[in-house]
């Protein structure tokens, strides 16, 4: 039996598309990554798998219950947690009383080491927390009750690199135990880490279920480099570099192995070297600008804040990946 | 799991704790207010003007509005000055004020994500919610009977404990019916704010409809109102319990939450 069956989601707002025609499947004891830039249908996809809202039409089931049943759905959320980017906790209460609050509604076999594991001071007014605590309050809310399904909708966007570290430890030990997930974010870093397989969302569609393995392999770095040697555009704007911007730092999308790069910056004196993942609406739709229906290229020249130099290399690249 | 309490029980549990400090200020502050206009009647009753032949003058609107029916004796003088506009206007629209905020503002807040991703069904919400604020209407109905009998004793008068009680019983229902109001506005209307305002003004547009037709042929409908069941002066002055007034209250209460709920499990949460 699947965690997740999503069979053909669409879910309109009046005439505003959240979601269309989404169907995936999540595996028993898979992680399975929502990617996606903001908007893209990622939290409407699991509010509506979660019965928050109700669907235009399609469906799916959680843990094997229909999930727009409200009884099967209820039936459901007994083992299901289920972590907001953005949780909707009451200010002026303890930590404590609303753990407890959440703990008569769901239980918490847990609790108390997932309290001392973060460090969470419960004693405090939510109102006095800082964004980083206040999601730690929600985090053992959602883990608690040792769920078998998590639901994690960018549920690191408050929460510090070090803590970071620690939820993705965390979720490793559930799935170790057991536990299926589901979690979206846009952060390409933070779903190659986790996840096994990576559904991409744009503009409410799934335009891929990939495996993280193969999505490694095409994603990009965002490369800032100072040299010391002035800098022309034309040494850069070669295969494999996307986004190109020559200013006193030069930065750049790169696409190609790290070999290649190196071999790219010896021809300079390097004076400072930065080279992360790239963030999605920088890198990554560009390469799935092409597999959507429309003008191609001219599309990821959108998400790019480069001239047209940039522009021309997004889509020669973008081919290239291909 | 058998030992976790029943959702609605949790959520009403969970509410009226969040409500505890709020609840005591709002009685408090409303004991004084009782208590200050009680310090007035001494002088009042002692000046020597026939203030029942002053009310009589009254247009019959504005007598049925403000539930005139004699103002010189304490009873009179308290279901006028305090019941007539306290218990029935301002703690009334208090109240739908209050529901009228409570699930449009867990659906805006996002609180309402967190609390039904927790098996928890939408019934169990708006039951929760309109139980969380029963404590208040108990605590309110408790306390100030408590509070009138003592200072009426401090100002040298009596007044029939019976009455006293009946006029805060026979309030209950008509508090419900507000809460009531509130919740099942709270369910139509998405913004908090607006919900708030909605349930409030819905509340005294009534009033004012039963006010302005008790005059005319069309006095039946005001029954539509929940103020039209509630009359503070007809206890107090005149010892008349309007039983079957509680009961359609209680009644109205009880449809008006089943349509919240009926509304709710529909809903879309917009977040």
């Amino acid at each position: 039996m699947p965690a997740i069956e999503c069979r053909n989601l669409t879910k309109y707002y009046g005439d505003v598309r959240g979601v269309e025609d989404v169907s995936f499947t999540v595996g028993d004891g898979e992680v399975f990554g929502f990617l996606g830039p903001n908007g893209a249908g990622k939290t409407t996809a699991i509010r509506t798998l979660l019965g928050f809202l109700s669907p235009t039409s399609g469906g799916g089931t959680l843990l094997g219950h229909d999930a727009t049943d409200p009884v099967a759905s209820r039936r459901a959320r007994e083992r299901i947690g289920f972590l907001p980017g953005d949780p909707g906790l009451d200010r002026d209460r303890t930590a404590e009383a609303f753990l407890d609050h959440q703990a008569a509604l769901r239980g918490e076999a847990s609790r108390e080491q997932l309290v001392d594991r973060f460090g969470l001071d419960e004693s405090r007014r939510i109102a006095d927390l800082s964004r980083g605590n206040r999601q730690k309050v929600a985090l053992v809310a959602a883990f608690m009750h040792d769920p078998d399904l998590l639901l994690l909708d960018e549920p690191t966007s408050g929460l510090d690199p070090l803590l970071q570290e620690e939820f993705a430890s965390l979720v490793r030990e559930r799935v170790d135990d057991g536990a299926s997930v589901l979690l979206s974010s846009h952060v390409l870093g933070e779903v190659a880490a986790l996840c096994d397989r990576v559904g991409v969302l744009r503009e409410g569609r799934l335009v891929a279920v990939e495996s993280v393995s193969d999505l490694r392999s095409r994603g990009g770095k965002q490369v800032r480099v100072r040299v010391a040697e002035d800098v022309e555009r034309a040494d850069f704007e070669v295969r494999g570099t996307m986004n190109l911007r020559v200013g006193e730092t030069v930065s750049f999308t790169w696409t190609g192995g790290y070999d290649a790069l190196i071999d790219l910056l010896s021809n300079y004196t390097v004076m400072d070297l930065d080279v992360v993942d790239a963030p999605l609406e920088e890198a990554f739709m560009t390469f799935y600008d092409g597999d959507v229906p429309g003008p191609t290229g001219d599309g990821g020249g959108g998400a790019t804040r480069g001239g047209g130099a940039s522009r021309g290399a997004a889509a020669d690249a973008g081919g290239d990946a291909r | 799991m058998s030992d976790r309490p029943a959702p609605w029980l949790a959520i009403a549990r969970y509410d009226a704790a969040g409500r505890a400090r709020g609840s005591l200020v709002v009685t408090g502050l409303l004991s004084a207010f009782l208590l200050l206009f009680l310090a007035f009647f001494p002088s009042l009753s002692t000046a020597g003007i026939d203030l029942d032949a002053y009310v009589e003058a009254f247009p019959p609107a504005f007598q049925e509005a403000f539930g005139i029916i004699a103002i010189s004796s304490i009873e009179g003088f308290l279901a006028v000055e305090f019941y007539q506009f306290a218990w029935l206007l301002l703690v009334g629209l208090y109240l739908a004020y209050l529901a009228g905020g409570t699930i449009a503002g867990d659906v805006a807040s996002g609180r309402m994500d967190l609390t039904l991703s927790a098996p928890v069904a939408r019934r169990d919400v708006v039951i929760g919610r309109f139980l969380g604020l029963v404590p208040l209407v108990a605590l309110l109905n408790l306390v100030l009977p408590v509070v009138a009998y003592v200072g009426v004793l401090a100002v040298g008068e009596t007044i029939a404990v019976e009455r006293l009680g009946a006029v805060h019983a026979l309030a209950v229902p008509y508090h419900l019916t507000c809460v009531a109001v509130g919740i099942a506005v709270s369910t139509l209307v998405s913004r908090p704010g607006i919900a708030q305002r909605v349930a409030l003004g819905a509340l005294f547009a009534l009033f004012m409809f039963e006010s302005v037709v008790a005059s005319t042929d069309y006095a039946e409908f005001g029954d539509l109102s929940p103020t039209a069941h509630y009359d503070p002066s007809a206890v107090l002055v005149l010892g008349e319990y309007d039983l079957t007034g509680a009961a359609i209250l209680l009644a109205a209460a009880v449809v008006l939450v089943a349509l919240a709920v009926v509304r709710f499990r529909r809903a879309d949460l917009s977040g």
